[in-house]
């Protein structure tokens, strides 16, 4: 592991996250400890001063019934056979004369006392350790002392911190060993993102992050962004291809224009010549206008801003007005247009879009139809929803071409001749897929059907 | 006429003033959102051209703003292509229409003319021009008292043509007002349903009243 890796596992989120964990840890086991602490503390104490006063008590009692004398022999039996560790006794005359006892003379004190008895003289070689005692003076005005060594107590105590310490240093030191562990192994999965997102931006369009399979956030993540990149490189191809197609598809008609201007310039002789060379560029602009529209349309549809301002659309109504609206024109040029609609189909979207979806099907259907042809417009409930359908009896469109008639600015070789900018249909696909609509075709042979269902 | 334009492109501005003064409109121009702003509440005007895109203020916030001080003056809005939220947003600040640049001339000025002579909002029940005669309870429609049958989108042509008797209105204004169609269909819808309504309307009688004005529209008007 190089210092430099050390460094950015110890400045991670995942590692401090970790740390802060660990530190909060130790800091409530630091009070757990305090309180067991004082509580062992506190119950042992007053365990030791419960079984002096006991001593003591029983001895004030002895000394009741025998006097001093007999206290100082009682004292001198019990020093002498005592069997349950050391207990130091002091018993002082009240004139201070020590009468028995193996503890130094000292002032009298009442209860529980703790003191470290002051050897005289003083013995160089022994420590002398801290006691625990408890005082009482008797009613001829004696003191008696009854003292045990306070030892036990600080071991306990000891043992108590050794433990603490021991187990939240250990914890702390695990804490921070996984941390770096997770840590190294988080940063290690954002290394790959980075380094996708690098490959990304140097032109590598395709690049993806690998998917773990775990399913958890880190893997979420990845395929989010994925999807994302996956969505930016269709756009980018898009883009892509519109440029092209514009370069391509627009260099003909500006062609044109540029040719009816010229001829205007140079070859009219009259007025007549005139106006009929600038009316054909003017028609010649318009069209090129529309078909600029027409791609800003497109693009506006694909990124989706209208969602925001989607109303309840009566598509009953909708299909069956457009309908209305085409049939005296598709009678002008020979066709019989049907319409038959079910009633109360309703759908959230744009009306002003469905509706030229709608018209666009329709002019498709008249414009690629010989005269005497039938073009029949139907909406219909279906199982899951709706369906729009679209069908004529004319020469239809080969399987194989199915695909790409939505695409922009793509015509068959057959309507070349025809009039008609190659978008009406990649708007259709356009505003279908932003209501959320799908749309297939269908072979009726002869014919075609254009079905879309929502 | 006195028309307000606020547009700041000046050869599209210049292209507008002088085709409404060549109709023998007034025109004042201001070519930023502010001074259209200063303008539009000092002055009066019969209808207010605004560009939507205006520098110093927008012509939302123009439009918004005179609408605020109380100018109740008509607003056609000029906005670019592509724009398909542009109406809806642009009818909720107070506009009364809109227009997608590029517009032909004779569209602007039927629009223009519409707009300034928009009929008082009271409930006519019946319209007429010469011996043409549109009952708007019954929804029947007489010439010369004889009894005509009209199908429903060619009565609600004839009813748009009736309230705008005597002004050009264009064949995009039908497409709106009729389908409620804000797009350009390829296929001539306007040009065959007025053939129909023309066929049942004139062709029995000696003087025709619903006239093509080239290049611009139809018009309905009584016979000299």
């Amino acid at each position: 592991m190089s210092f430099a890796r050390l460094t950015r596992i110890l400045r991670s989120a995942s590692f401090r996250l970790t740390l802060f964990y660990a530190v909060l840890f130790v800091a409530s086991a630091g009070a757990l400890f305090a309180t067991v602490y004082w509580t062992a503390t506190a119950a042992m104490q007053n365990d030791m001063a419960a079984v002096l006063r006991t001593e003591a008590y029983q001895l004030a009692e002895v000394h009741g019934r025998l006097g001093l004398g007999g206290l100082g022999q009682q004292i001198t039996r019990r020093m002498n056979f005592r069997t349950r560790g050391p207990i130091f006794y002091l018993l002082q005359a009240p004139n201070r004369r020590v009468v028995v006892g193996n503890l130094p003379g000292m002032p009298p004190v009442e209860g529980v006392v703790d003191f470290v008895p002051q050897s005289d003289p003083p013995e160089p070689d022994t420590e002398p350790s801290k006691l625990t005692g408890f005082g009482l003076t008797l009613p001829d005005g004696s003191f008696l002392l009854v003292a045990q060594d306070a030892d036990r107590l600080t071991e306990m105590q000891h043992a108590i911190v050794r433990a603490f310490v021991w187990a939240g240093g250990l914890t702390l030191l695990l804490a921070i060993a996984g941390g770096a562990l997770i840590a190294s192994s988080f940063l290690r999965r954002i290394d790959t993102i980075t380094r996708t997102s690098r490959a990304i931006m140097e032109g590598d369009l395709s690049a993806r992050i690998p998917v773990r399979g775990t399913h958890d956030e880190i893997d979420q993540l990845v395929s989010s962004l994925n999807a994302m990149l996956g969505r930016i490189q269709q756009l980018m191809d898009g883009l892509r291809q519109v440029s092209s197609d514009i370069a391509h598809d627009l260099r003909t008609p500006l062609g044109r224009l540029r040719q009816h201007l010229e001829d205007a310039r140079e070859r009219a002789k009259t007025t007549a010549d005139y106006d009929a060379a600038t009316d054909a560029a003017i028609e010649e602009a318009d069209a090129l206008l529309e078909t600029f529209s027409a791609l800003l349309r497109i693009a506006q549809v694909e990124a989706g801003a209208q969602r925001r301002g989607f109303t309840d659309v009566d598509l009953s109504e909708l299909v069956r007005s457009v309908g209305e609206a085409y049939q005296p024109a598709a009678e002008d040029s020979e066709h019989r247009l049907t319409y038959k609609v079910d009633d109360g189909i309703h759908l959230t979207g744009d009306r002003q879009l469905l509706a030229q979806m709608i018209s666009n099907l329709v002019e498709n259907a008249l414009r690629h139809t010989q005269a005497g042809s039938t073009v029949s417009l139907a909406l219909r409930k279906a199982s899951a929803g709706f369906e729009i359908e679209m069908a004529d009896n004319g020469p239809g469109i080969p399987e194989s071409e199915h695909e790409r008639v939505f695409d922009r600015f793509y015509r068959l070789d057959q309507s070349r001749s025809t009039a008609g900018s190659g978008l009406g249909l990649a708007l259709v696909k356009a505003i279908a897929g932003l209501h959320g609509l799908t749309i297939r075709l269908e072979d009726r042979k002869p014919g075609l059907g254009v079905v879309v269902a929502g | 006429m006195k028309i307000l334009l606020v547009e700041d492109d000046k050869q599209t501005a210049d292209y507008i003033a002088k085709g409404l003064r060549e109709h023998s409109h007034v025109v004042d121009h201001a070519d930023n959102g502010r001074d259209g702003l200063y303008l539009a509440t000092g002055e009066k005007y019969d209808v207010m051209i605004v560009d939507r895109m205006l520098p110093a203020m927008d012509g939302l916030s123009l439009v918004k703003a005179a609408r605020a001080s109380n100018v109740r003056t008509p607003v056609l809005f000029l906005t670019t292509m592509g724009g398909v939220d542009d109406r809806v947003t642009g009818l909720e600040a107070g506009g009364d229409d809109y227009l997608v640049k590029p517009f032909a001339f004779a569209e602007l000025l039927a629009r223009v003319g519409a707009l300034a002579r928009r009929p008082p909002m009271v409930a006519a029940t019946s319209l007429a021009v010469a011996d043409l005669e549109m009952d708007l309870l019954a929804r029947t429609v007489t010439r010369a008292g004889r009894r005509i049958e009209l199908l429903a989108q060619e009565f609600k042509i004839l009813e748009y043509l009736l309230r705008h008797a005597g002004e050009v209105v264009t064949r995009t204004m039908l497409l709106e007002k009729v389908w409620d169609f804000h797009f350009d269909p390829k296929t001539n819808i306007v040009e065959t349903h007025i053939s129909r309504l023309r066929s049942k309307i004139d062709k029995a009688f000696d003087k025709p009243l619903l006239h093509t004005v080239r290049g611009a529209g139809y018009v309905i008007r009584a016979p000299d």
